[in-house]
């Protein structure tokens, strides 16, 4: 395949040609005529004009930025060197959510011309490639039919296509082409130089929109028999193994040869078949447009779907159960109205701006951090498709869901153009995304959760994290969450700390009030719970930690208390206040006291035992040893037989494997040292309420 | 105790034995579940109530089963499983992942493992996926797609789970917990440990996502229920083929005794399973019952002192020299040692009061210093034991006193000065 060369592997030199004018006095800019472009040590020139058609460096080696060139200029010193560009879309940069608009499956080739206001058209010279703008009636040529305008897809109007505004152009007007009566995408084709409309074969379109993957067809041809090769590049056989399994044709029957090819890719059935076919084909062209099958690039697995369709719930109990989860997406976020406002004033000012920007935002666990934002994020969206605000792409990485922090490149970049590539690359391709000005731009809002997961040495992800939004022309918008209300202060260092910026805002845990209006706000009139009860655990959990999910979870496991507190689950009244009691108990009691209490008789003695040796050294610490000779004593005491050392060490390490003893490494048998987990006092009053 | 007289009305002898083994057997061995838990009927109760929500209304949950060793957490868990999937809804629509955190000792297996029980990697054909971090998307997208009405709920068992909670930032944990807490594919997270603290090892946002929900498995037994427990061990299912076994409560004291003995030691069926095991192996066709002095065999050799067995291996310089050690321990309250001055003391005895043993040479009394060590009765105290020379190196002695006694009392004719010696030391005079 073509690839268009933007990163530079070798480096090009732009000259201006032509006499310069004076474009603009009090800027002391200059217009010139038209620029040279040439590669580094060859002697081939290229030369682009305004009201030229030129491919723009982009994300996408293999999708350049289409655009038209309206003028060049400089300033005094011919340093910098820029270009008034005309912009076209392809289908994929037009946001996702508008690609419906369209109506119709788009043709392959079409781009779109761009009539929004958003984006800059002002770009660096040296981002021009020189790589040939596709020519009418080959492969790649672009076709424009409609225009874009950032709300809506209008037939274009066919001035825009003749007009070159930048005066003077040197190169005649451009072709217009009637923009076709079919309904169907019959495009306009249009090129730099000028031709006759290229009527396009409308079998070619056919498969075109019938194949599956429009990268095979999408490169941007030079000679037609690159150009044939490259459109097989999608099945991962480069052009140059086909022909070499073409030389070796005649020695292909031999299964090491085709062993070899067959591991040179994954679908080694298909190149098979392919190879025979190379030998007797005669045309080779027309071979080579087979489509071929190989593993879809992205397939995503799922969990199999059930048989039997998931039950509903049944009765009050189990709707309140079902409302109570926290997985459930509540109606409305009660208690962060504040918060919500906040951060919805702030992103969509950066969204309406069209500027960047970061936000940190702190709060222990189960304050409804992620939760808000994805409610801000929810109503911006609305707002952009009700076209009150301009659209913005939302992308989500989570610190904990990734295996080392410099995936956050790598996720980050596949949310946005489905590419999967490395870490490093992942990290170049975003910098260029993010630094270079494109067509489409539109505002990105990155969430960055569990932020401290993403520190490293270095701290370079977090450093580019935050220096991405303040770039020109970026658009992007940070929001960022952890727990600790200082990690910028803690973890970054000061570079960092300094892009993060001040913008913070903490998530205080929630009041016991807050809680309970939360709780209500989700059973939404179900009448399952007594106000008391509602009243208790939110007073027990706010006095706790504060935080909703375990609010939750401990009402759910009350509803199940009073469900089986009946004989019959449908005549369970409300949950009343013994059954919140027993579901606190629960999740809050510690269970040191009753495993103290279930243990047996000898791991009682060990532990009073192990009590009585710290009184008698005065440390919290003893041998094993030790606490066998007072266990000895004890058990004589008791009236009990003693037991063995190996019997003493099994009950030891039983207790240790609770951890209601803390202990050494058990190599060290009999000198192991031994430690209390739970204090001496509970340790008395467990085993005393024993022997009452 | 049962006893079980198998009279052939029937069968031979001899295969009615061998019944009984193979019944006794599984039993003992853990190869078959019980017909239903013994004494955990309202933690049974909670866990499957649990389990069949997740399985029937796509409910999310996490829970922790926690118990000591032995208390039958996983058996707890296994009955509730056959039992759930003896539902006719429920058994195609449930994807049980077993994992332990003994075999996936980190992450990246465990999503290895977790895809391979899915039969997930078959989606994508052959392709074998590469690293952690695709490994990871992978699973989470997939997690992602279900919903709770439609996707199959997913089980995941993870057994040890305070071994999973030492794996680098918890990442499984967190993530396992967040899908059990979002709007995702439904899943049910059940932890087996017996570690008590458990929740103190988990990260405060891993914490914040587990449903807080534990079942405790501690066993309130009483000596009387125990009792009852063995009974039902050992009797006979009713559709034994052969009808002819009965049995007789024996009251013999002794055995009560050593039941005693052993439900003051631990509660927990694995240690009574191992002693009826011993004692069930010594049945055969011309003694087809088991007997008091069975249990009690059994039970001795449940108990004995793995020490003591060592000692009475040794030769009498051997023992001269532990207790020469003794009297160290004695002198200097449980300060490490030396060869050195072991051999001090060992002369010392064998000037002042030995009649009987032979003046050794010193490289014979390293020799079997040596060797006391290798059988890890004495051990090292420095780590770095290149630099020091042997004899100088600081020992400690890995025996209590009582079985230093106890060995000279059981061992095969043991000098009487030995014996002397060790109960009174040489003193200097």
């Amino acid at each position: 395949m073509v690839r268009y060369f933007t990163r530079l592997r070798m480096r090009r030199i732009y000259k201006w040609g032509g006499r310069p004018y004076i474009f603009d006095r009090k800027l002391k800019s200059y217009g010139f005529e038209y620029l040279n472009m040439s590669v580094e040590g060859q002697e081939a020139v290229t030369t682009v004009t305004p009201g030229q058609y030129i491919l723009i460096e982009g994300n996408d080696d293999e999708y350049p930025f289409v655009a038209k060139l309206l003028k060049f200029f400089g300033d005094e010193s011919h340093k910098q060197k820029k270009a008034l560009v005309q912009w076209f879309l392809r289908l994929s940069e037009v946001p996702q959510n508008k690609k419906l608009l369209l109506g119709r499956s788009p043709h392959p080739q079409e781009i779109f011309y761009y009539l929004g206001r958003a984006c800059d058209n002002e770009i660096n010279a040296e981002s021009i490639l020189d790589t040939p703008f596709p020519e009418p009636g080959t492969k790649d040529t672009l076709y424009v039919k409609l225009s874009w305008d950032t709300k809506a897809f209008n037939v274009l109007d066919p001035v825009l296509m003749q007009d070159t505004p930048a005066s003077t152009p040197p190169k005649p007007a451009l072709p217009l082409f009637p923009p076709c009566a079919s309904p169907t995408a019959t495009p306009v084709s249009r090129g730099p130089v000028r031709r006759a409309l290229p009527t396009p074969d409308p079998t070619v379109m056919r498969r075109a929109g019938s194949v599956s993957d429009t990268r095979a067809t999408m490169s941007a041809g030079k000679r037609s028999t690159l150009e044939a090769e490259s459109i097989h590049s999608a099945s991962k056989l480069s052009a140059s193994k086909i022909l070499s399994a073409k030389r070796r044709g005649s020695a292909a029957d031999t299964p090491g040869v085709r062993k070899k090819l067959q591991l040179s890719i994954g679908a080694s059935e298909c190149l098979y078949l392919r190879m025979k076919e190379l030998r007797n084909s005669v045309c080779f062209p027309c071979f080579l447009i087979q489509v071929t099958p190989s593993t879809p690039r992205h397939a995503t697995p799922s969990i199999p779907s059930r048989t039997v369709p998931a039950r509903q719930p049944g009765n009050i109990l189990e709707e309140a159960r079902a409302r109570l989860h926290v997985s459930s997406v509540p109606e409305s976020l009660p208690c962060r109205e504040q918060e919500f406002q906040d951060i919805y004033n702030f992103v969509e000012s950066k969204v309406m701006d069209g500027t960047g920007g970061c936000m940190y935002i702190s709060g222990v666990p189960g304050t409804g951090k992620t939760a808000t934002i994805h409610e801000v994020i929810r109503c911006l969206q609305h707002a952009s498709d009700m076209d009150e605000i301009p659209t913005f792409r939302f992308i989500e990485i989570n610190g904990m869901k990734m295996t080392d922090p410099h995936q956050a490149y790598v996720q980050i970049l596949q949310k946005l153009t489905d590419q999967k590539v490395t870490a490093d690359h992942a990290a170049a391709l975003l910098e260029k995304r993010f630094s270079n000005p494109a067509p489409k731009k539109e505002t990105t809002v990155l969430l960055v959760d569990e932020l401290d997961l993403l520190w490293t040495r270095k701290q370079n992800v977090m450093y580019n994290l935050f220096d991405w939004p303040t770039r020109r022309h970026a658009r992007l918008v940070v929001l960022t969450i952890a727990n600790t209300m200082d990690l910028p202060e803690r973890i970054m260092i000061n570079r960092v700390a300094s892009r993060l910026g001040l913008t913070r805002m903490s998530f205080q845990p929630y009041s016991f009030k807050q809680l309970q209006q939360i709780i209500t706000s989700r059973l939404n009139k179900v009448k399952a719970f007594e106000e008391d009860a509602l009243q208790l655990v939110s007073r027990k959990v706010a006095a706790l930690s504060g935080d909703a999910r375990r609010c939750l979870d401990i009402c759910r496991r009350a509803t199940e208390i009073c469900e089986h507190s009946t004989s019959h689950p449908s005549s369970a009244g409300l949950v009343r206040m013994n059954h919140v009691m027993e579901a606190l108990d629960e999740m809050f009691s510690s269970s040191y006291i009753t495993a103290i209490r279930c243990a047996s008789l000898q791991e009682q003695l060990f532990l009073r035992a192990v009590i009585a040796e710290f009184r008698r050294l005065g440390l919290e610490e003893a041998t094993f040893q030790q606490v066998f000779v007072q266990h000895r004593a004890l058990s004589r005491v008791e009236g009990l037989q003693p037991i063995s050392v190996s019997e003493g060490l099994a009950v030891c390490q039983r207790l240790g494997a609770c951890r209601l003893l803390l202990l050494e490494a058990s190599r060290l048998d009999m000198l192991q040292r031994v430690r209390l987990n739970v204090s001496q006092d509970d340790v008395l009053y467990a085993l005393k309420a024993v022997r009452d | 105790m049962s006893k079980r007289k198998v009279k052939e009305t029937h069968m031979p002898v001899g295969e009615c034995i061998s019944q009984v083994q193979m019944i006794l057997r599984e039993r003992f061995c853990h190869q078959r579940l019980p017909e239903k838990p013994v004494g955990m009927e309202s933690q049974h109760k909670h866990l499957l109530e649990l389990l069949r929500r997740t399985a029937v209304h796509g409910e999310s949950n996490s829970v922790l089963i926690v118990g000591p060793r032995g208390s039958g957490k996983t058996m707890l868990l296994n009955c509730v499983l056959r039992e759930l999937l003896e539902v006719k809804d429920v058994n195609k629509n449930v994807l049980p992942v077993h994992l332990n955190g003994l075999l996936q000792t980190d992450d990246r297996i465990a999503l290895k493992e977790i895809t391979r029980q899915l039969n997930l990697e078959n989606v994508v054909g052959d392709k074998v996926f590469g690293s952690f971090a695709e490994n990871l998307a992978f699973l989470l997208e997939a997690l992602k797609k279900g919903d709770r009405s439609s996707s199959r709920p997913v089980l995941f068992i993870l057994d040890e789970f305070d071994l999973f909670a030492h794996h680098k930032n918890q990442t499984l944990l967190y993530n396992l917990l967040d899908v059990s807490q979002s709007a995702q594919a439904p899943v049910a997270v059940i932890g087996l440990t017996c570690r008590l603290d458990v929740l103190e090892l988990l990260e405060k946002r891993v914490k914040s996502r587990f449903s807080h929900r534990q079942i405790h498995l501690l066993s309130s037994l009483s000596f009387i229920q125990y009792l009852d427990n063995v009974r039902s061990q050992l009797s006979l299912p009713q559709d034994f083929p052969d009808t002819n076994f009965y049995d007789e409560w024996n009251d013999d004291q002794s055995v009560v005794d050593v039941l005693q003995r052993h439900y003051n030691s631990s509660k927990d069926f694995r240690s009574l399973h191992l002693l009826l095991m011993l004692a069930l192996s010594r049945v055969s066709a011309s003694k087809p019952a088991i007997k008091p002095t069975d249990l009690l065999e059994a039970s001795r050799v449940c108990m004995v002192d793995s020490k003591a067995n060592i000692l009475h291996g040794l030769s009498i310089l051997e023992l001269c020299l532990i207790i020469a050690m003794k009297h160290l321990n004695d002198i200097y309250e449980g300060e490490p040692f030396n060869f050195q001055m072991v051999h001090n003391e060992f002369k010392k005895f064998l000037q002042r009061k030995s009649h009987s043993i032979h003046n050794f040479d010193k490289p014979v009394v390293i020799k079997a210093f040596e060797h006391l060590q290798q059988l890890e009765l004495i051990k090292s105290m420095d780590s770095s034991t290149a630099k020091i020379q042997k004899e100088y190196q600081l020992m400690k002695l890995l025996l209590d006193h009582s079985q230093i006694m106890e060995a000279l009392q059981k061992y095969p004719q043991c000098p009487t000065d030995v014996k002397q010696w060790a109960i009174v030391p040489v003193l200097e005079t």
